[in-house]
């Protein structure tokens, strides 16, 4: 964008996805991801997938948070604001699902079958939900950005999160792990059939939220950021790992390698999602130019 | 207390730049660092083209987006209304940022960076940098020149009538286009401005109520 571009047209945002704010889709996508994981883990009583999960999060989610931050010893003062900031009601919200994650597992590995690992399963599934939602509320929030506020973002990301939570644990099944192989195909095909639909529902929402709204969506659909979008979303994340998961289904012996790829596919297509909607994000311009006329 | 706002007549403004540059002069703000801009474009289709100038800042809304969003507190609006970051506790986040529909927020990241590359830093820069210490990874923005109001609110001063307590870029334009005041006083010429001549406000449906007002007659 020409410096004399600056809001007198649709100005994209860079500051969440540019240079270090790369980090910010990735921090989102690996939230939703682990929450997901976790909750489908839980379904098919995976503990090696619950640890992932944590993994996940702690470790990738956490990490990639603390490289975007300008200043991350300082973190702590994130949780200070959870009466009106996203941001501290989803590290509050991570903070729980780490700590009830992590007692949840001590107590299955050694205490199974008691009623304390019923009640912190109960509450990390409440943690677990609220950290594969919030990066959804934290951008559905921001009014400023058309394509973003949008009350179909947190279905969304939820939605990316658990199919990227199916495809992992299939992962783990293909590697030999003890899960439930046709069980994860079929909420996998299941997930991806949700997944596609709330992608058609939230773009064509995107196209009733004003000229900016569809200034946006003609990036996502038409413009840079159309590769990650139909490549990365709607080819190897929904297309291929539906076909795979259709001809598995249909009772077809499907080699481990190919599951694995189409595994891989659901994985990308929540990350290519997430890294969509934050590049095609962007603002109304300040002046009452004739790009209002679009 | 006073609700301190500002009014910019677009019809006087001459897109000089001169509250531009004001501003980084009061403030010594590094490079690539602007508190406020001057924005210009072109309305209508040709022949039938007019210019539009828009000088633009920080509107210190009286809803700010970015004091909602704030995880840390480092964001905070005074009672007076002026919009203010705590550097010592902004983590550099950048929600601030994604919340303001006006786009009036810059991330500092390089606190090294100098006017004259490889030359190191000017005296000027050096003082600059002492009077104003600017964090890298925390965001920056105009506050309405508080030190001026807030010493000459002490000294018994009115901002917007004496210099001295007035924000640079209002005493700086050279066309008189800038105005402030009391937006809660209503016999200031502030708001008196803004009832004569139906000033208005950047994106109202946003809902913010910004304290900068615009007239176009």
């Amino acid at each position: 964008m020409k410096p004399y571009e600056w809001m007198t047209t649709y100005t994209p945002q860079e500051e969440w996805i540019e240079k270090k704010g790369i980090f910010m889709p990735l921090a989102f996508y690996f939230g939703s991801l682990g929450g997901g994981l976790y909750l489908v883990s839980l379904y098919f009583n995976s503990l090696l997938g619950m640890l992932v999960a944590w993994l996940i999060v702690g470790v990738l989610k956490g990490g990639s948070h603390l490289v975007d931050l300008g200043q991350p010893f300082r973190s702590w003062r994130m949780v200070l604001r959870p009466q009106s900031s996203w941001i501290s009601r989803g590290l509050i919200l991570v903070i729980l699902f780490l700590s009830l994650v992590a007692l949840q597992l001590l107590i299955s590995s050694f205490f199974p079958g008691t009623t304390w690992e019923a009640i912190f399963k109960v509450l990390a599934v409440l943690a677990a939900l609220g950290t594969c939602a919030y990066p959804g509320f934290t951008l559905n929030y921001v009014n400023a950005i058309p394509l973003w506020n949008s009350a179909m973002l947190p279905l969304l990301f939820m939605a990316c999160g658990l199919l990227g939570g199916f495809a992992i644990l299939q992962i783990i099944g293909v590697f030999g792990g003890n899960v439930d192989l046709i069980g994860v195909e079929f909420g996998s095909l299941v997930l991806l059939f949700v997944t596609a639909i709330f992608i058609i529902t939230y773009t064509w929402s995107a196209s009733y939220s004003g000229p900016y709204g569809k200034m946006a969506l003609k990036e996502l659909l038409k413009g840079k950021v159309s590769p990650a979008f139909w490549l990365g979303v709607v080819l190897l994340g929904i297309v291929m790992p539906f076909a795979i998961a259709l001809l598995g289904y249909k009772g077809m012996q499907i080699p481990k390698m190919l599951l694995f790829v189409g595994a891989l596919g659901e994985i990308i297509c929540g990350l290519s999602l997430t890294y969509a909607v934050l590049k095609s994000g962007g603002y109304r311009p300040l002046v009452p130019l004739s790009s209002d006329e679009v | 207390m006073a609700r301190w706002g500002m009014v910019i007549n677009l019809n006087k403004c001459i897109g000089c730049y001169a509250c531009m540059i004001a501003c980084k002069q009061e403030h010594f703000l590094p490079p690539e660092i602007f508190w406020g801009r001057v924005l210009t474009g072109e309305a209508g289709k040709y022949p039938a083209i007019r210019k539009l100038i828009y000088p633009v800042l920080c509107n210190h809304c009286e809803e700010a987006a970015c004091v909602d969003v704030c995880p840390t507190g480092a964001t905070t609006k005074r009672e007076d209304g002026i919009v203010i970051i705590d550097y010592d506790k902004c983590v550099g986040c950048r929600y601030c940022m994604m919340a303001c529909p006006y786009q009036q927020r810059t991330f500092y990241t390089n606190g090294k960076k100098e006017y004259f590359p490889n030359q190191g830093l000017t005296e000027l820069e050096i003082i600059g940098r002492q009077l104003y210490p600017f964090q890298e990874g925390t965001v920056v923005k105009c506050n309405f020149c508080l030190e001026r109001i807030d010493e000459g609110v002490e000294r018994g001063l009115k901002p917007g009538t004496d210099r001295e307590a007035t924000p640079a870029c209002v005493i700086a334009c050279p066309a008189k286009a800038r105005y402030f005041g009391d937006l809660d006083d209503p016999t200031s010429e502030v708001s008196r401005l803004i009832s004569e001549k139906k000033a208005f406000q950047l994106h109202p449906e946003f809902g913010t109520n910004p304290s900068v007002y615009y007239i176009t007659r």
